[in-house]
């Protein structure tokens, strides 16, 4: 087979390009490793920077992780001596900041980044340069936010940075300089990432996917797309008055200049409510893969769900003041935005009962993925639940701000998404790097996850209901209450939970090294899969596909595989994945044009953090930056499309394969 | 089937209902599940149903969800049905989610707009949060017997069954008033005035916590408001309406006014406090501190907590017996204020040792310029054992 080699590289991924590369300008030429650390610096090949989003992500999720052990070690006792109440503020600061902005959204954008390509039969995504750029924003955003620990402190004003309390005078030290300007890096790779996706689904579905048949995951990965694209700027305008307000003067909060603080809750959260969904969707994708795989079914009420996802797309952006119900809004809008935040549970409802309804009369296999998917059912409805019961104003102004809403958040957004994401590892690890995690360990990874995260979360349903506020370094006997269950004990029990739940990732981390160990390669279709992206090799070539499968039905791969008898109704095997995958090779194409790696992403977002800086201690050197920004745009501009042949190394003896496509 | 499955559901959700119950602290001061005033009680008619709703179903789709892992696990059986759903089933599961919470929306709007009624208010009393306490002005209300303003804070003493409404606001950061047996919270914006009903059926004390992140000793700002019967309330009111004597002359207590007016005036007033001249001692915080107020001393010993109502003025004995005392004797006890003998000496004198060793505040003297030199919270203010003495001794007379 033989189809695009760029000069070959023994066992590396090949390149493509095109016969006729423009001349290099100057300096500016295209880097063409494909192996190494450079074939990763200046790739811009879209499964390599899904899988860097992953390690990312993974890395700030054991941060975060690590951040709410602290917490909880904190608060394990009454008047907790183990953070000091400045340290504390940071930790929890830090630690939503982290779970939300460097783990949950990375983490679905590996899995966006990777799979949207593959599942809707596409070579890459639209803008594959723009795509690695965004992955070094967030990076350096992530590191930039970090930075601040050892700079002085974090920022302490909680992740939702009410003003005035986010202000100079009431946080002088700099920690929430860089979280504000950290997050703006990091909010560009959001932006960019969403523009790319949406461009990619909606030009570059194979032929045949009509809307309508493209996989459910893809389906809300767009929804997630659309939100980001509208909710990014919001925080961005937000952030920017805030780094005014605390790095130049200004007084857009400031209530003795005029202003009124409650503008910032507006901005934060007409951002942060649509950011819920934001972080939710990816998950409900991943699940609304798994459990038709796993159930052998096709999902029930596919369109339902699709709808309803984009539902919940529309009417999160009409729920946002839900989080102010205790901020003095008015009779009006506070029962207004009650009965819209009711409504949304109701798009929300119709999907759990769609999962539900697809496991009913299924063939179920509980493989360790499908143990996630359906424990995030049962978890995300008991938050779910919780969040139906405060959206009845008058009772949240008793839950507002206390362990109650502490519980409900973390059992849709750990339960949810959490368990989501990691349904995800179980069930694409074997097409990500060919080789399955191990499902026994997998298995007790989530049952120690499940129990430790009911017994970290559950217990903080009664603590808030209780009387416990959140955000407090310490808590008092004095307010724990009486008898063998107070309040006292339920800490203690919720502080344990949390080292359980440590233990269950801790299973995760040694089961993907034990893998990677492992010469055991997995099967091509371990689960009997149903959609494109189990249509190509584990892990799948550069280009994805050897051929543009042309699609007929929604679940593509099934109907390739399976074929009902018109007589008795029963279903049989026509064909393997081997076979099928072989069949492809057969027919590769002969002209596929793959893009060329590029120096300019990463230094384009290396240039950012320098302006950043330079915001916070000396303004020249913020200028510096900015100049170091327009030469990086301008080398991005001027950077030929691909690099000369010149530049590449000689094929290896007896693999040159080499077929060069002309541009397309 | 069904009747099973109903009959299952009903006993898993009556026995988490009772494992939850039982699962509960009992007599937790700030428990939002047991109302002790009308306000409270309107949020809990309306959220006790809600929560019954939300269990039942969640019972529901968990009984489902076990159901179909138990019946529908791989067995070997055929192929399924490869069923992409039935229009019919999902729009009536889409239609009753909706009717149910329109049900739950129309009490919810209704219970929405009867708490924030300000029609039927009996008396009012002006809350102001700052960092890290809560100041209570009580402005003249004859009819209740109070002739002139009344200001103190970290306890706020009301009448029994009068409706009184809350007009909170901030002296810097947003704070939030949170009685939960009483009301739900209403957060105190610098800048607006925003109201909150609270009213008690019955004599005691209701414990709170401020529940809008307010910076660092957020966790350090308490308060409670104190029911007293209508007799009680006009006492208490009397008293405040006082203003406080010089101790006799040497004293310990006479030598602790001299380092009262010597440190603590900068920022507490005590009322009918004169300096060495005769003139009235005249408080200035707003020299001093950021929020430009500090708490006002002038019966600190007729409330129970100090310092943000975050540690008792009563040893634990003496605050266990008021309490812990029922409605029908707590007025009188709490009436009592803090005797010398019920002080609590420990943690008064810790705090006057060092302040924001007890209690976390910006109040480092070299950490000042983004304040202009002013303080957020209280500073160490180097006072001798002797002074501490002397002036706990003054402390002690201002009932």
């Amino acid at each position: 087979m033989a189809i695009i080699e760029q000069p070959v590289t023994t066992g590396g991924i090949a390149l493509a390009a095109p016969v006729t590369p423009t001349k290099a300008q100057g300096g500016f030429r295209r880097p063409v490793s494909t192996t190494g650390w450079k074939s990763w610096l200046f790739t811009v090949d879209h499964k390599k920077l899904g899988i860097m989003y992953g390690v990312m992500a993974m890395f700030f999720f054991l941060l975060g992780g690590i951040e709410a052990v602290m917490i909880r070690m904190q608060l394990a006792a009454p008047n907790g001596k183990v953070l000091s109440a400045s340290v504390y503020n940071q930790m929890f600061t830090m630690h939503a900041t982290t779970m939300v902005f460097l783990f949950v959204m990375p983490m679905a954008a590996a899995f966006a980044n990777y799979f949207v390509p593959l599942q809707i039969g596409a070579r890459d995504v639209a803008f594959p340069r723009m795509n690695a750029f965004g992955f070094w924003c967030i990076l350096g955003g992530g590191i930039f936010i970090n930075l601040s620990w050892f700079l002085g402190g974090a920022a302490d004003g909680g992740w939702f940075m009410y003003a005035p309390n986010s202000g100079p005078i009431f946080s002088p030290s700099h920690g929430i300089d860089f979280w504000t300007l950290g997050l703006q890096i990091a909010g560009i790779a959001s932006l960019t990432g969403a523009i790319n996706l949406i461009v990619t689904v909606l030009n570059m579905r194979a032929p045949g996917m009509s809307l309508m048949k493209m996989p459910v995951f893809t389906w809300l990965t767009l929804v997630v797309q659309f939100l980001l694209l509208f909710a990014v700027p919001v925080i961005t305008v937000a952030l920017f008055l805030l780094s005014f307000q605390r790095n130049f003067g200004a007084t857009f909060f400031d209530v003795s200049a005029g202003a009124d603080p409650l503008l910032w809750q507006h901005l934060f959260w007409i951002f942060g409510h649509p950011e819920v969904y934001i972080l939710i969707l990816p998950s409900f994708g991943i699940i609304s893969e798994v459990l038709p795989v796993f159930a052998k079914k096709p999902l029930f009420g596919y369109p339902f769900v699709v709808f309803s996802g984009a539902a919940i797309g529309f009417v999160g952006w009409g729920v946002w003041a839900h989080h102010m119900f205790a901020s003095g809004l008015g009779p009006v809008s506070v029962a207004v935005f009650s009965i819209s935040t009711m409504a949304i549970a109701i798009p929300t409802g119709v999907k759990i009962v769609n999962w539900t309804l697809t496991l009913w009369g299924g063939k179920l296999r509980f493989t360790a993925a499908m143990h996630f998917a359906i424990g995030l059912i049962v978890l995300f409805t008991i938050g779910g639940l919780s969040g139906v019961t405060h959206s009845v104003a008058p009772s949240d102004t008793q839950q507002t701000d206390t362990y109650y809403i502490v519980a409900h958040f973390h059992y849709v957004l750990f339960g949810g998404a959490v368990f989501g994401l990691f349904s995800g590892f179980y069930y694409w690890w074997p097409k990500m790097f060919g080789k399955t995690l191990n499902e026994k360990l997998g298995k007790v990874n989530f049952w120690f996850m499940v129990i430790g995260m009911n017994m970290t979360f559950g217990p903080m349903h009664i603590l808030g209901l209780q009387g416990q506020p959140r955000r407090m370094y310490q808590w008092t006997e004095a307010r724990a209450g009486e008898g063998f269950f107070n309040l006292a004990f339920w800490n203690r029990i919720a502080s344990i939970g949390s080292l359980v739940l440590s233990f269950g990732i801790l299973l995760f981390l040694i089961n993907v090294v034990k893998t990677s160990r492992s010469k055991e390669r997995a099967p091509l279709d371990p689960w009997d899969a149903r959609t494109l992206e189990w249509m190509t090799s584990s892990p799948p070539k550069e280009h994805n596909f050897d051929v543009i499968p042309t699609v007929h039905h929604l679940d593509e791969f099934f109907h390739r595989k399976y074929e009902q008898d018109p007589v008795t109704h029963e279903y049989k095997q026509i064909a393997t994945a081997e076979e099928i995958l072989a069949d492809q090779e057969a027919h590769a194409d002969k002209h596929i044009h793959m893009p060329s790696p590029s120096y300019w992403p990463i230094v384009l977002a290396a240039s950012l953090p320098v302006i950043m800086i330079g915001v916070i201690y000396s303004i020249p050197v913020a200028i510096l930056g900015g100049i170091f920004t327009v030469l990086a745009m301008f080398g991005w501009a001027l950077e030929p499309s691909t690099a000369p042949e010149s530049d590449f190394d000689p094929p290896a003896s007896g693999e040159s394969t080499k077929e060069l496509a002309p541009l397309v | 089937m069904s009747t099973k499955i109903r009959r299952i559901t009903a006993g898993i959700s009556g026995l988490a209902a009772t494992a939850f119950l039982a699962s509960c602290a009992k007599n937790a001061p700030q428990d939002t599940w047991q109302p002790k005033g009308s306000n409270a009680r309107t949020i809990d008619n309306l959220q006790e149903p809600v929560f019954a709703i939300a269990g039942v179903i969640g019972v529901i789709v968990l009984c489902v969800v076990v159901y179909c892992v138990i019946k529908f696990r791989d067995r070997g059986q055929a192929m399924p049905e490869q069923t992409h759903g039935k229009p019919a089933l999902e729009i009536g599961m889409t239609i009753l989610p909706a009717l149910i919470l329109a049900g739950v929306g129309v009490f919810t709007f209704r219970t929405v707009f009867e708490l924030a009624k300000t029609s039927d208010t009996q008396m009012v009393v002006n809350v102001t949060g700052q960092q890290w306490w809560w100041e209570y002005d009580y402005p003249a209300q004859v009819e209740l017997g109070i002739t002139k303003p009344i200001i103190t804070s970290g306890q706020m003493i009301i009448p029994v069954g009068t409706k009184v409404l809350l007009r909170e606001t901030s002296r810097d950061v947003i704070h939030s008033y949170w009685i939960p047996a009483l009301n739900g919270k209403r957060d105190a914006v610098p800048g607006r005035v925003q109201t909150l009903r609270i009213d008690a059926d019955k004599p005691g004390i209701y414990a709170g916590q401020c529940t809008e992140f307010c910076g660092l000793s957020h966790a350090n700002m308490r308060m409670e408001t104190v029911a007293l019967s209508k007799e009680d309330f006009a006492a208490w009111v009397a008293n405040q309406l006082t203003d406080a004597k010089s101790p006799a002359d040497k004293t310990l207590a006479k030598e602790g006014e001299g380092v009262f007016l010597n440190q603590c005036v900068r920022c507490h007033q005590v009322n009918g406090l004169k300096k060495a001249d005769g003139t009235p001692a005249i408080a200035a915080p707003d020299e001093n501190v950021w929020a430009g107020a500090a708490p006002n001393l002038t019966h600190l010993m007729s409330r129970n907590t100090f310092a943000g109502a975050s540690w008792d003025l009563l040893s634990q004995k003496c605050r266990a017996d008021v309490w812990g005392a029922s409605s029908e004797t707590v007025g009188k006890k709490y009436l009592a204020g803090v005797s010398e003998a019920c002080l609590n000496q420990t943690d008064l004198r810790r705090w006057l040792r060092n302040a924001p060793a007890m209690k976390p505040m910006y109040s480092d003297p070299t950490k000042l310029t983004p304040t202009n030199g002013k303080y957020r919270g209280m500073p160490n203010l180097g006072l001798t054992e002797d002074d501490i003495d002397k002036l706990v001794a003054y402390l002690s007379t201002l009932k």
